[in-house]
């Protein structure tokens, strides 16, 4: 069997040795400068082995404990988007609606086919054209709307029919926009964005990875979890698990008086300004003429120890009154499409978090969007459930 | 631990150096004490107090106890051939234990060289002697010509009755509870991983067994006290084989002196051999790791594609990792200047059993063979109301493939795939046997032989992917549900 | 035990090889094929082979060297059974 190593055709020389370790150097400095040059890493994330060899995610991966979820976190965005169920062609009856926003809309706490998009889905709303209405979810558990703006850009390439963005004041907040890895490690990205859509955050804020080489060397983190996504690929297919849902302490409902938030340490009015509505317009410019519709997501209202002064653990009251108040200011005048659904979801319906929500929470949300999304194609306005 | 990256760095910087550098003369004694101070250093860590430090002290122990046992006794009087350089030899052990203990007062991160704080080098002084001592006495005094034969006979039940202890769940559980209680520590949390992880036990145990029963036949050469613990514990092939034979590994010894260092051709094939190995072991086996059966993802299988995904993804990991170790293993050997068996030959593309028998694991199944099955045949033949040569066949095959289940853990699932290779192999036999004479003439036909061959291939290799499923799984009902996702049912 | 010479346990053993294994009493054994190699024989014969050796010339050979690789041809088992005779 080892015949080949062990009697070569001449015999091996030190020569012969050193040739082989130079050539070899050689080979592996070539392949960087090569790599370098020709800029594959978006070309290769986008093979995979889902959606052909095995069935497509239902959500972006991510996770902590790779082992137990069969899944990791990456900052590769091509690659996790060719993991998902939505990188396959658009079925002539399909309508594509997007669902985008952070670990609520994700589906934190939920196995993978009890989603919102999956359970939206599976209410097969039809359209008077015919045609059914299917969810993806593209959210990402992140809470920064830069974050949603940069997954929105990759997953145009899908040909969505309408975006459902999702959000939560949380997400609007500034030093949120860059405050998450997946954000700071595609400086290249996010840039491009900033001068696309003026938007203002600082191109050059420190936070950004700085690219070290766009050889093999610089994108082995990128290289190495599109592999290894890959191989989840086979757990993923023979299991259906994503995501590992264990026990967890219930989101708390008595607070301090400390009514801080973010950078604001007492109440006071905000100004739009402070808030990064200018991504929500970013966003309205990115999907250019397919619908998008924003929505203010559901959330646990107290009514514990202090419940006068917090409506959850996230939010005091007085810096969410005036978020609600400007964002309908903002929506009308400018005209997006836009449905508070803050106060939609009873007291029960959240797990440890205020925007976490229990399967048929969930269930029932996906009902108030479906409903939403056909008054809206078929009427031209949201229903009730929005104003 | 096993091999991780930095061990074989350091194996492989420390072969370049003894090949390019060291005195010819210094080899065979850098082998010996590079390969003591490797059973404490690759001593996994245990929870029982000093335990990481006994346990590899009783290893070499024991080979001492062997070879001392094992010497030729040249007549009925006591006298036995222990040399002035075998003495040498125990004291150098005897200092090299001590000084290891003496890495106590170390501040703790230079303590590289055990597994975790040793023991007080004064109590180790002062008990080390007395058995060292005891040894000889024991040893020596006690078994003289007559008695050697049943000697070692004993000392051979004595290695199983460890082994099975080791070995069975509830032995070990119930040692490890024992001995948390000795040294007051919470015995409910007793668990043999954690505590009698007993670094390559099996295979030095089977070397030891090697060496008895070659005393018993008469076939073992003469070999010194260093040259015999440097085979049992040889630092490339203690945790995980291959498991060589003492004369095979005493030629290469002797040959050290006049061996050519600066030899090109056995460093280049050498290091082949650890770089192939760390690439099969490293990327290949430990992607397919992330796929491959285990206990937890069987049970949340949800089809019967994925089933199978999982159980080839577990076939080809266990090969990769393996075979990538021992080609470590032996490129490392290779450096060192010593030629250490293969021990797989393309296994799953063997068109038989019995020929992936003789490529899989292969210095295990000549242990077996040499040991266990041609000995119980011989002993079966040489009955006077013999039994047909058929049933003697399948009885040798039973005994000898449900051991190699057995060594690799006391439990029912191993016992299970031990018999599923021992149907197959007598399966294989009895056909073979019927059909030579019509296979000597299909030979000829090429084109017919290849399909046949590829047939053979295809069986073989299922047939043994089949057999993974009981060594994969720990309990009968999860492989049950297992075998039956693999055939679509039970979802 | 009458002294037996070479040529005498050459035919002795070749006898019994094709009676008992080839099963063709009449088969032209050569001294140099190979019989397990050639197919005629499998390795499972060898402890046979050993018993027989055992009972007829009182020659004990251990299991290790009961293997394909020294106990393939007539010439090497005669070597070896010659090598032990008392």
């Amino acid at each position: 069997m080892w015949n080949w190593l062990i009697n070569p055709k001449e015999p091996y020389t030190w020569v012969f040795f050193l040739r082989v370790v130079i050539k070899a150097t050689l080979l592996f400095l070539l392949f960087n400068l090569l790599f370098a040059w020709l800029r594959p890493m978006d070309f290769i994330s986008r093979l995979s082995l889902y959606n052909t060899v095995v069935v497509g995610r239902e959500r972006l991966p991510y996770g902590e404990n790779s082992a137990e979820a069969y899944t990791l976190t990456t900052d590769n965005i091509p690659a996790m988007f060719a993991t998902h169920e939505i990188n396959r062609a658009k079925a002539p009856d399909e309508y594509r609606v997007l669902l985008v926003g952070d670990s609520a809309t994700w589906g934190f706490l939920l196995p993978a086919h009890q989603t919102l998009a999956q359970q939206l889905t599976d209410k097969n709303y039809l359209l008077a054209d015919g045609r059914r209405v299917v969810a993806y979810t593209i959210a990402h558990p992140v809470m920064s709307l830069t974050k949603d703006l940069l997954l929105l850009d990759e997953a145009m390439r899908y040909q969505p029919d309408m975006v459902i963005w999702l959000v939560t004041l949380q997400s609007f907040s500034q030093n949120r926009q860059i405050g998450a890895p997946i954000i700071q490690n595609n400086p290249t990205r996010v840039r491009q964005l900033i001068t696309d859509y003026e938007l203002s955050l600082n191109p050059n804020d420190e936070r950004f990875k700085s690219i070290i080489s766009n050889m093999i060397i610089g994108n082995q983190r990128n290289l190495a979890d599109w592999l290894r996504i890959q191989l989840y690929g086979f757990m993923w297919g023979a299991t259906g698990i994503d995501h590992v849902v264990n026990e967890y302490t219930l989101r708390r409902n008595d607070f301090d008086d400390d009514v801080s938030w973010e950078n604001f340490d007492a109440p006071q009015t905000i100004s739009p300004d402070d808030l990064a509505f200018d991504v929500i317009r970013a966003g309205h410019q990115m999907v250019g003429g397919i619908p998008l519709i924003v929505v203010n997501e559901p959330m646990f209202i107290a009514d514990g120890v202090n419940s006068d002064l917090h409506y959850n653990n996230f939010y005091p009251r007085w810096v969410y009154d005036e978020y609600r108040g400007l964002f309908t200011q903002v929506a009308r005048t400018n005209d997006w499409r836009y449905c508070d659904l803050w106060d939609a979801m009873p007291r029960d319906s959240f797990t440890d978090s205020p925007v976490h929500m229990t399967p048929d929470a969930t269930g029932e949300l996906s009902r108030i969007l479906g409903e939403m999304l056909t008054d809206y194609l078929d009427f031209g306005y949201l229903g009730r459930e929005c104003d | 631990m096993t091999f991780n990256l930095t061990l074989i760095a350091i194996f492989t910087v420390g072969g370049f150096i003894y090949s390019l550098i060291l005195p010819k003369s210094w080899r065979k004694w850098t082998l010996f004490i590079a390969s003591l101070l490797a059973v404490y250093a690759l001593q996994p860590p245990l929870l029982i107090r000093d335990m990481d430090f006994i346990l590899p002290t009783i290893t070499i122990f024991v080979a001492v106890f062997v070879w001392i046992a094992t010497l030729p006794r040249t007549d009925n009087r006591l006298r036995m051939t222990i040399q002035w350089r075998d003495l040498f030899t125990m004291a150098i052990l005897i200092l090299l234990i001590t000084g290891l203990a003496m890495t106590r007062h170390l501040p703790s991160e230079w303590q590289l060289l055990t597994a975790s704080r040793p023991p007080d080098p004064f109590t180790i002084f002062l008990a080390l002697l007395p058995i060292a001592l005891l040894i000889i006495l024991l040893g020596g005094a006690q078994i003289n010509q007559p008695r050697q034969r049943l000697a070692l006979s004993f000392i051979i039940l004595i290695i199983i009755g460890v082994f099975i202890i080791l070995k069975t769940e509830s032995f070990a559980i119930g040692l490890s509870g024992w001995l948390r209680e000795q040294t007051g520590r919470d015995a409910s949390l007793a668990n043999p991983l954690t505590d009698l992880n007993w670094l390559g036990f099996s295979y030095v145990a089977f070397r030891l067994i090697h060496v008895l029963r070659d005393r018993q036949t008469g076939k073992l050469p003469d070999v010194s006290l260093r040259d015999m613990l440097t085979y049992i514990i040889f630092f490339p092939s203690l945790t995980a084989g291959p498991i060589d034979r003492i004369e095979r590994f005493q030629e290469d010894l002797s040959a050290l002196p006049d061996m050519n260092g600066r030899d090109p051709s056995r460093i280049v094939v050498g290091s082949t051999r650890i770089v192939i190995g760390i690439f099969k072991k490293f990327v290949i086996a430990d992607s397919l790791a992330l796929f491959s059966l285990s206990i937890t993802n069987a049970e949340q299988a949800t089809n019967a594609g994925g089933m199978w995904i999982l159980l080839y993804a577990y076939a080809f990991r266990l090969f990769f990792d393996f075979s990538g170790y021992t080609d470590i293993a032996i490129g490392i050997g290779m450096l060192f200047g010593v030629q250490l068996p293969e021990n797989f030959n393309r296994p799953y593309l063997k068109n038989s059993i019995t020929a992936f028998w003789q490529a899989w694991h292969i210095t295990l199944s000549n242990w077996v063979r040499f040991y266990i099955f041609s000995p119980l045949t011989r002993t079966m033949l040489r009955w006077k109301r013999k039994p047909s040569s058929d049933v003697i066949v399948g009885i040798g095959l039973v005994a000898t493939m449900v051991i190699i289940g057995l060594w690799h853990g006391i439990s029912l699932t191993f016992l299970v795939w031990g018999l599923w290779h021992a149907t197959g192999l007598f399966i294989h036999k009895m056909w073979s046997d019927r059909t030579r004479k019509w296979y000597n003439q299909f030979k000829k036909k090429q084109g017919q032989l290849r399909l046949w061959n590829w047939a053979g291939i295809f069986i073989t290799f299922h047939f043994v992917v089949m057999g993974w499923v009981w060594f994969a799984l720990p309990d009968l009902n999860t492989v049950f549900s297992v075998l039956g996702k693999l055939a679509g049912v039970g979802f | 035990m009458i002294e037996m010479d070479e040529k005498t346990i050459r035919e002795k053993i070749r006898a019994y090889i094709t009676a008992d294994f080839i099963r063709d009493p009449d088969y032209p054994l050569a001294d140099e094929e190979g019989i397990i190699t050639g197919g005629m024989m499998d390795s499972f014969a060898l402890a046979e082979l050993a018993v027989f050796v055992e009972n007829a010339f009182n020659v004990y050979i251990p299991d290790p060297d009961l293997t394909v690789a020294k106990m393939d041809t007539l010439n090497q088992i005669v070597a070896r059974v010659m090598r032990d005779m008392k």
